[in-house]
């Protein structure tokens, strides 16, 4: 058990070194640089030639890359290019932003689409069913922006239940974004949900048809109980390990939902870092979200292992 | 902002990165809320009078996440500007340069040495008067190397900050290095806004000027907040209050709209699906500033086939810009017969060879390139890019050109197509006086010359014409000077597109014209 805990976060270590170095080059390979992004069509020669050198860009790209890494390990992310403030305290403000739009998705999704997929599978074959899994696989297939505009467009201006941006800045309070959370953690969560609908379904259906449940039931135990005492436990197994994919996929879904929804996030953060080609920023985002997916990895993997014995027990024999 | 390096340069996120996003959220805005028979878009803001007071709120994309308050820099918050400062002169309604701060300016006899005589009784939002020492040090704050105005670029040639004057507190003495009878009309630029004798390291978060409104709060790329200045020499203006909210994305800056959540769409110009949303909601409406955008395809003149300057003419005589302005514009603008000219300024010239596909053919046989096949460049930077593109590949076609389009990213559109490859889309605001228009686009080696075109000639013929006192001789050597553009130029102007502007149905008083915004007279009605 310890020696596979200990290997495992070995490897994630070696995937964040290897990330972010490739996070590196790949900004490199993008055309223009701060400086001629941030300039666009003022961008004359001794414009650029000046912020060039202010912001030291002229020094060779692995120096820059030596420097930013030695400063990142002693929890120094740099400043940004664009900004000039510091990177650590500006994207942990918008992480902070994210952070709450993940954990009321994470709720909305599992929770609803646990109670559907319970329902599914009870109805297995039946209209309650085929409706459930029909609407969420469209979820799924559907691209988050465009659920998200047509969210924007029920509830926000056919019925103007919920605003249709945030006009706040990152320092935004908690009670200022809370009225605007709602559309882009329902946003994301329909497009999460369709896994988890499906995981949860064929497990209450594989738990419904196993004897031990056919026993309870002989027991006289209402369907209620079968269900919360006996299918739940079992079918939320593999729900764990989709729950965990789905949280790293909510990095890369946020992106686009938070600028639909102008909502200060880090991935909005990390779409305008891009655009300026401002490395310290998009360096730290990437480095982040390298450790949010490889932790979420990691946890799934320890959480299967924890409700498993076979799993766990693997390593003793 | 963006004179010249675009407004909303953000707006592309939508476009790049939820790819057609933009496209498809119009295309849903449309189905949703039933407005696919399209109503005829409005032509003008609604009529009437505001009531007084109330707080206009404004979505803007933001410059950059470095964005100030210090006019003269190439990041500075623009809508802002207009609300905060004045200038010693603005452009009038009719094209002509207008007092603002300055009452008066007159030249020399030779157009070497211009004198701008000062309002009295105008002070700054911290209570200091506003004295000619102010308008120095406001034309060497733009001058000094540190500042990196876009700006300086346009008067480093002419002005020598040393040599600036005031002889008394109400009087400013600009000696000029080169005579210059267009001066003041390059000080109407909005980099040229008044701050204060020696703010050059504070204006950027004070905001501290003359105009109609005062600094509340402002973060930059974030919210903002500018009140009412009772002081002002105009008289305080219509509202209370202006909130400026920054949102990146053009779709959810018309989302906010729709919603009801901001009153005004600053430095957006909608695609046609989106206003048509808009002109049929409830609380929203369009307005348009007339021929605000000006399109241009330029050939570089420093790459081949382009060299060749019949090669050029035929490029221009192939194609039809009123079936571009039909096909790419559904009429929301006028066709601009590659004059860079817009047809409303006063020296404007009406003179153009006719569209003529066989002269073209014959011009391309002439110089070698019979089947002339080039690339067009083009980006989802501007929702009309493409159309323009389309449209003048359909029309060139009669000519015998075959035109093969190239999609290029919007976000790196302006550093590596622009000025790089030798046929691409593009456009700049208006408003930009001819002096000012001619010499930072066309004239050898200025860094904005989109078309590398270098003509000796051409180049004596602005220094002619700037150093012309007499008002009429000057005109027509502008207009000999737009002929030539036509004739032997690099940039063919298709099309000069309005403005549609998204506005709240509350907002009475709106008027936009070039750069300049009217933020003493707009205001609300039942708000």
């Amino acid at each position: 058990m310890l020696s596979f805990v200990a290997r495992r976060t070995a490897a994630a270590l070696g995937t964040l070194l290897l990330s972010s170095l490739l996070v590196f080059l790949a900004v490199q390979a993008l055309p223009g640089d701060v400086a001629t992004q941030v300039l666009g069509k003022d961008a004359t020669p001794q414009a650029v030639a000046q912020l060039r050198g202010s912001l030291g860009l002229d020094r060779p790209a692995w120096e820059r890359y030596a420097d930013w890494m030695r400063g990142a390990l002693h929890g120094d992310f740099g400043t940004s290019l664009v900004s000039g403030k510091a990177v650590g305290g500006d994207v942990a403000q918008y992480l902070g932003n994210s952070a709450l739009v993940a954990v009321i998705t994470i709720l909305f999704a599992v929770t609803g689409s646990l109670l559907l997929g319970i329902v599914a599978g009870l109805y297995r074959d039946r209209w309650p069913d085929h409706l459930i899994s029909t609407v969420s696989l469209v979820g799924m297939s559907v691209p988050e922006f465009v659920v998200a505009t047509v969210l924007v467009l029920c509830f926000s201006v056919a019925l103007p239940w919920f605003p249709a941006v945030v006009l706040y800045g990152p320092d935004a309070t908690v009670g200022q974004l809370l009225p605007a959370v709602w559309l882009p953690a329902l946003a994301l969560a329909v497009v999460m949900a369709a896994y988890i609908v499906r995981m949860a379904r064929t497990s209450v259906i594989d738990v419904m048809a196993s004897e031990y449940v056919t026993t309870a039931r002989l027991k006289g135990l209402s369907t209620w109980r079968v269900v919360t005492r006996h299918a739940l436990p079992s079918a939320l197994l593999p729900v764990l390990h989709v729950i965990a994919l789905n949280v790293a996929w909510l990095l890369g879904g946020v992106a686009v939902v938070e600028n639909v929804f102008n909502y200060p996030g880090v991935g909005k953060l990390m779409l305008s870092s891009v655009q300026n080609r401002d490395l310290p920023v998009i360096q730290a985002i990437a480095l982040i979200s390298a450790v949010v997916y490889v932790a979420c990895n990691l946890a799934a993997d320890l959480g299967a292992m924890a409700l498993n014995p076979r799993l766990r027990t693997r390593g003793r024999t | 902002m963006s004179d010249i390096h675009h407004p909303g340069r953000r707006s592309v996120l939508a476009a790049s990165a939820a790819g057609a996003a933009s496209l498809g959220a119009s295309w849903l805005l449309s189905g949703c809320s039933g407005a696919t028979a399209a109503p005829v878009l409005p032509a003008a803001a609604r009529p009437g009078t505001p009531d007084r007071g109330g707080t206009l709120r404004i979505a803007r994309p933001p410059a950059s996440d470095a964005e100030t308050l210090d006019p003269a820099s190439s990041l500075s918050a623009y809508e802002y500007l207009g609300a905060l400062y004045n200038r010693l002169v603005r452009i009038g309604a009719d094209g002509d340069v207008a007092p603002d701060l300055a009452e008066s300016w007159e030249p020399d006899s030779t157009a070497r040495t211009w004198t701008f005589r000062l309002r009295k009784g105008v002070t700054f939002h911290d209570g200091r008067a506003f004295t000619s020492a102010d308008a120095a040090y406001t034309l060497r704050h733009i001058l000094d190397k540190a500042t990196a105005s876009p700006q300086a670029g346009v008067l480093t040639p002419l002005v020598d900050p040393g040599r600036l004057r005031t002889p008394d507190a109400h009087t400013l003495v600009v000696p000029l290095k080169t005579p210059n009878a267009e001066f003041p009309s390059l000080l109407t630029h909005y980099n040229c806004y008044v701050v204060p004798e020696g703010s050059g390291k504070s204006i950027g978060r004070t905001g501290i000027g003359t105009g109609p409104f005062k600094l509340e709060s402002f973060a930059p790329a974030g919210p903002g907040r500018v009140t009412a200045y009772k002081d002002h020499w105009a008289g305080r203006p219509v509202l209370d209050a202006i909130a400026f909210y920054s949102v990146a994305d053009m779709s959810a800056r018309s989302g906010a709209l729709l919603a009801g959540q901001v009153d005004l769409l600053s430095q957006t110009n909608l695609d046609f699906a989106t206003a048509r949303v808009v002109a049929a909601s409830d609380h929203a409406t369009i307005a348009r500033v007339k021929n605000g955008q000006w399109y241009v395809l330029p050939m570089l003149t420093t790459d081949k086939p382009f060299t060749d300057v019949d090669v050029r003419r035929a490029m221009k005589l192939a194609y039809d810009p009123e079936h571009v302005v039909k096909a790419a514009l559904q009429g929301a603008g006028r066709a601009g017969w590659d004059n860079p000219v817009p047809p409303d300024d006063p020296v404007h010239v009406l003179t153009h060879p006719r569209h003529d596909p066989e002269q073209a053919r014959f011009l391309l046989k002439k110089a070698g390139h019979e089947n002339l096949a080039v690339d067009l460049y083009t980006s989802a930077y501007d929702p009309l890019f493409t159309p323009m593109a389309l449209a003048y590949q359909e029309s060139a076609k009669r000519a015998g050109i075959r035109i093969r389009l190239k999609t290029a990213s919007a976000d790196s559109y302006y550093t590596q197509i622009w000025m790089k490859q030798p046929l691409m889309a593009t456009y700049w605001y208006t408003g930009r006086p001819v002096d000012q228009l001619f010499n930072q686009v066309f004239r050898s080696g200025s860094s904005y010359n989109e078309t590398a075109w270098s003509d000796k000639g051409f180049d004596a013929l602005l220094d002619r014409a700037r150093a012309e006192t007499d008002d009429a001789r000057r005109r027509d050597l502008y207009g000999e000077a737009q002929r030539w553009v036509i004739d032997k130029g690099g940039a063919m102007t298709p099309m000069f597109a309005d403005r549609l502007v998204g506005l709240s149905r509350k907002v009475r008083g709106y008027s936009e014209h070039g750069f300049e915004f009217d933020y003493l007279g707009i205001g609300l009605k039942g708000a």
